[in-house]
């Protein structure tokens, strides 16, 4: 499996910009994260995208794939952010 | 059949179900091996519009492991991309298919070919852009198909030659017989639910498949780099088998042409010897099986030393298998056979052992010579060490050399006192492939069967 650090999977997403702005601004930033916005997606999807999903609530793991690389972190945060976000419905275990 | 829709997961994705694999010395170039991988079971030929082709979203693997461990050493990569000239019409051609760049052969698949060296951890990129043939749709279509697939031989700079495309099924079996509880009709009066007896029914006889193969030089796969002559020697040995492979994870959005893929490669379908994972491991461990290399075979030894078939024989026809009906011991022969390969000093003048790890992998011994006059289908138990079980040729019966092996016929070669019923050696289900079915130069499964002629004749 090929070595995937979070900071490589944040940069390959192009998230390091936000998560700069996020630091210049925390109040805003964690506003905006406190208050997801439901949204219709604004065309399709990547080739080669980035997948998460939660593997385990009770354990707080989340796995997250990009490319051909894998990596399950214990994220307590990320796994309730995920969990909260889930559509009304989904299984929760 | 040999392994085709074998697994409950996979029965259900024909593009990766790999169906067959084989591995033997070429006939007509003796320095070099020939292995084919076969894929998408049962093609019925007149499939059209859409035509029969390779997964855009596979990765068709063969692997060789020539140290005996059941990890593979070397691995050859397929990667099929399919191009559409007119999306605005239904055809998969609007006029005749004369060459391989015709205009008028609307949707084509290209290959790439890549070998990775996992000893070294490196890959290479041997042939992109290698095109397939066109399936055999029929007169008016492909007029000449022979020659449209002689064209898509590709002979690679690093000394390979490749194809990858349609062929005439190889495999030959009376499926609706041996599914029918064990049936085999030429003893079907012996059978617990007798009937007449008749000849044996050649269920795959007009059907076709997609066949990937690959002819290398023997010293591109040997562990030292050598061309081996002693056949005794440990080094003239590999272990080869094929697997197709998919992403972990695919997003379907909004419709199917907007895809995506993501996450590491997982194994959906793997074969080495034939039958293996079809009548050897049970219904509820075929996907596991499917899913693991052949270092991980050991968990499946059990159902190689106490083979459910040898129970039901006796089962099924009463008082025909008496011997086999006692005999209660470990199957150390299919052992040998399946997973660890012959020892030397069991069959005078051959070995193709592995060592000690158990692995189902299709063991080819290099040293052995091809059979050039009158080889028998039988291989190894007709006295001709170069089929199966030493390698796999395409004309080897396995169907019935397992039937007997698994009836007790292979037994003695472990202990000599064991007597074989005689219904074991006469075990059969009593079918000869026609002659079309195969050719004698690469890729040797023959020209595939064509949609507008195939199945002749009116049909009740």
């Amino acid at each position: 499996m090929e070595n995937l650090s979070r900071r490589k999977l944040l940069a390959s997403a192009g998230v390091a910009t936000g998560a700069a702005a996020i630091a210049a601004a925390p109040s805003v930033a964690q506003a905006a994260l406190d208050h997801p916005e439901a949204t219709d997606p604004s065309g399709p999807p990547p080739e080669e995208t980035i997948v998460a999903y939660v593997r385990d609530i009770k354990r707080n793991e989340v796995t997250v794939m990009s490319g051909t690389g894998e990596v399950t972190y214990r994220d307590p945060v990320l796994v309730k952010r995920l969990v909260k976000a889930a559509p009304s419905g989904s299984t929760r275990k | 059949m040999s392994s085709h829709r074998e697994a409950p997961e996979i029965s259900q994705d024909p593009v990766a179900d790999n169906t067959d694999c084989y591995a033997f010395v070429s006939p007509d170039k003796p320095d070099t091996v020939t292995i084919i991988t076969n894929y998408v079971p049962l093609e019925d030929p007149p499939g059209g519009p859409n035509f029969f082709e390779f997964g855009e979203d596979v990765r068709y693997s063969i692997y060789v492991d020539n140290d005996g461990d059941g990890k593979p050493e070397i691995e050859y990569q397929f990667r099929f991309k399919t191009r559409l000239r007119n999306p605005d019409t239904f055809l998969y051609n609007t006029g005749q298919i004369t060459a391989l760049n015709s205009q008028t052969w609307n949707r084509r698949q290209f290959y790439e070919v890549t070998k990775v060296n996992h000893k070294r951890g490196k890959s290479k990129v041997l042939g992109s852009d290698l095109a397939s043939p066109p399936c055999n749709i029929g007169p008016r279509s492909t007029p000449n198909y022979p020659k449209l697939a002689n064209a898509a031989v590709h002979r690679l700079d690093s000394g390979e030659r490749v194809f990858a495309g349609q062929r005439n099924e190889g495999f030959f079996v009376d499926l609706g017989s041996i599914f029918d509880l064990g049936d085999l009709r030429p003893l079907q009066n012996l059978h617990l639910i007798a009937t007449s007896p008749a000849m044996g029914v050649d269920a795959t006889a007009t059907l076709n498949v997609h066949t990937i193969a690959i002819q290398i030089p023997i010293k591109k796969l040997t562990r030292d780099g050598s061309v081996p002559s002693d056949a005794m020697s440990a080094k003239a040995v590999l272990g080869i088998w094929g697997a197709a492979s998919r992403r972990k994870t695919r997003v379907l959005d909004k419709a199917n042409d907007e895809r995506a893929q993501s996450g590491p490669w997982v194994q959906v379908s793997r074969l080495g010897n034939p039958l293996f994972n079809e009548v050897i491991v049970p219904m509820g461990e075929k996907d596991k099986w499917n899913a693991v290399h052949p270092a991980g075979d050991k968990s499946f030894a059990k159902y190689v030393e106490h083979p459910e078939l040898a129970k039901l024989l006796p089962v099924l026809y009463p008082g025909v298998f008496p011997r086999l009906a006692k005999l209660k011991a470990k199957r150390a022969d299919l052992v040998a056979i399946l997973l660890t390969g012959i020892p030397k000093g069991i069959v005078p003048g051959f070995q193709n052992y592995t060592g000690s790890v158990l692995a189902d992998m299709m063991r080819l011994n290099v040293a052995i010579p091809p059979t050039k006059s009158k080889p028998s289908p039988l291989g190894l138990l007709g006295g001709d060490a170069a089929g199966f079980p030493n390698g796999r040729r395409v004309f080897d019966d396995v169907v019935n050399i397992e039937l007997q092996a698994v009836a007790g016929l292979t037994y003695p070669l472990v202990n000599p006192d064991y007597k074989p019923d005689d219904a074991a050696s006469a075990l059969t289900q009593g079918l000869t492939p026609g002659k079309n079915r195969y050719q004698s130069a690469f890729p040797y499964l023959g020209t595939p069967h064509n949609g507008f002629d195939t199945p002749s004749g009116p049909k009740g």
